[in-house]
């Protein structure tokens, strides 16, 4: 079994009388050291398959493995504390927190994954993405471009085993797009992690490992890059 | 790390205004109180100021002091008895000074008391806030009622009754005013409850309420304070709730990347128990001031205790407030938080 895997996983919402089914027994492992890509429409179920496998919300069937560990049979708080020590988060936007400093995201991070807070720790993050010049800065005064490798830096800080992204790029021109994917990469590699991000953008593919196509919930076909 | 104080830190001008609508809030109330409790001070001070004992009238007078009669019989006999007891008369009435100028008061006259001022016949001694009136000591006084004349030989505090300034004369001059040797009243300053036959007994409290303009406008003033502490803790709580609800989005990015509910709870709690306790500090600080400063003749009484009573209503209920959006915040969901958009 791979490092983290998803088995027969299906997701169905109510809405009124009839019963929608996002996704339709989903397949997937992930492995280390690697980037996957989830691509496709609108609607195709990528960003809830996403956020199912971050534990953000619960799947209807099926299992996801982590470490051999069924994720789908771990209660809320087992979830949220496996979320803050082994999973990293990037979003479509960087989802800062507004009153902290770029150096303090960091240092939350730490807090809340209950590991030591170390200053040296996050100057060296924080170089990895090239933003040590900007510690002390808050959020209101980052660029976009900026703003994404802080939230990079806060969702490797405490050296999660799986690092989320959800259209990481979408708000971003594509130079800083290009800029962050290959961030990604080569955290991706240097830190071992196991990276999986949903994505519209097809230019961003060539920063990816595997792309899996997906459509009306099933996956079509997946790609080795 | 401790949030609250890191968004507090960051948004000093936001929540500058927040502790200042938290201080004009309970400034407003306290200051109502205070002139509310001035006012009911103003009706009854002279009762009110005594130590807790117990009152005693005829019981014929039924429950109206101003038809009670113990003679003077009765007195000798009860003073005998009771020695540490005081008997005393209440008469509204008025006099004048050399200029001619009418003032009202409530003649008061007491038996031989610990408790109450003691004046010869030909002297009396009135109440501080005559004192702006132009009164001082050393001014002849007269009334129509009585014969001879008074000086003032000194003021006394906390000395009104039903709205007027408290004269204390000697009881040799009250039964030429009134043509009566007969007083409304015994007072026994002892807790301990002792029933006396033909008389009917009172707390402070309970004689205080058998005087009708009191009991009256008591209820009035209560329903003001207790209306304005109300509706004051009520804003302090939707004010919290408010100002938490408006960070929902924050809050389900916190649980997102894996911040406890507990922590969040403490940081919304922290943030409002700092600032009402600030807001309520300065607004205590303000009123006890004007307490100090109030001119003498405006009616203003607020006790350390009843501002601080009301300072823990308004912190309990701003509480219960900032706790009720808590329950938002436990029902938020980060995917809702991260799919709406930039925080």
């Amino acid at each position: 079994m791979s490092f983290f895997t998803i088995q027969q996983l299906e997701k169905s919402f109510t809405v009124g009388e009839t019963n929608e089914m996002i996704l339709k027994g989903i397949d997937l492992p992930l492995h280390k050291g690697e980037i996957t890509a989830l691509v496709g429409a609108s609607g195709s179920g990528k960003s809830t398959l996403l956020t199912i496998a971050a534990g953000l919300q619960s799947a209807s069937n099926g299992h996801i493995y982590f470490n051999e560990q069924d994720l789908t049979s771990l209660s809320q708080e087992q979830l949220r504390q496996m979320r803050a020590e082994q999973f990293g988060f990037v979003f479509q936007f960087a989802h800062l927190v507004p009153f902290l400093t770029a150096e303090e995201q960091l240092l939350l991070m730490l807090d809340v994954a209950n590991k030591k807070k170390n200053k040296k720790d996050v100057a060296r993050v924080l170089e990895l993405v090239g933003m040590t010049h900007r510690k002390t800065a808050y959020p209101s005064s980052l660029s976009g471009g900026e703003k994404q490798r802080i939230a990079i830096a806060r969702a490797i800080i405490h050296e999660p085993k799986i690092l989320f992204a959800d259209e990481p790029t979408a708000s971003l021109d594509s130079k800083r797009s290009s800029e962050v994917m290959m961030l990604l990469q080569s955290l991706t590699k240097t830190l071992n992690l196991t990276t999986l991000l949903v994505t519209h953008d097809e230019e961003m593919l060539r920063y990816v490992d595997k792309t899996v196509h997906m459509r009306d919930g099933k996956i079509l076909d997946e790609q080795l890059s | 790390m401790n949030l609250a104080w890191k968004e507090m830190k960051k948004n000093k001008s936001k929540f500058f205004i927040f502790g200042l609508i938290v201080l004009l809030i309970s400034l407003l109330t306290f200051m109502i109180a205070g002139l509310a409790n001035g006012l009911s001070q103003d009706n009854a001070a002279l009762i009110k100021e005594l130590p807790d004992g117990q009152f005693y009238m005829t019981t014929e007078a039924e429950d109206n002091y101003a038809l009670s009669r113990i003679s003077s019989t009765q007195q000798k006999e009860l003073l005998l008895k009771y020695p540490d007891a005081t008997a005393l008369s209440i008469q509204m009435g008025m006099f004048h000074n050399a200029e001619g100028n009418q003032q009202s008061v409530a003649f008061v006259t007491t038996t031989e008391s610990d408790i109450f001022p003691k004046v010869a016949a030909g002297e009396m001694i009135v109440d501080i806030s005559l004192k702006e009136e132009g009164f001082k000591i050393g001014d002849i006084l007269t009334s129509n009622q009585f014969s001879g004349q008074w000086e003032i030989v000194g003021f006394s505090d906390q000395t009104k009754f039903n709205h007027a300034a408290v004269a204390f004369i000697h009881q040799e001059d009250f039964t030429e005013m009134y043509r009566t040797t007969d007083l409304q009243l015994l007072y026994l300053a002892d807790e301990e409850v002792k029933t006396i036959d033909g008389l009917t007994m009172y707390s402070n409290k309970d004689f205080l309420n058998t005087i009708p303009s009191y009991s009256a406008e008591q209820l009035s003033l209560n329903m003001i304070i207790w209306f304005l502490v109300v509706i004051s803790g009520m804003l302090f709580a939707i004010f919290f709730y408010m100002m938490n609800v408006q960070k929902i989005g924050l809050y389900g990015i916190l649980k997102a990347i894996g911040v406890k509910t507990s922590t969040l709870f403490i940081m919304m709690w922290t943030q409002m128990l700092l600032i009402s306790a600030i807001a309520l500090s300065i607004s205590l600080l303000l009123s006890q001031l004007f307490q100090n400063f109030a001119p003498q003749g405006m009616p203003f009484h607020l006790t350390l205790n009843t501002t601080l009573l009301f300072a823990a209503i308004f912190l309990v209920i701003g509480f219960f407030g900032a706790t009720l959006s808590g329950l938002q915040i436990k029902k938020v969901q980060p995917l809702q938080a991260i799919q709406q958009g930039e925080i």
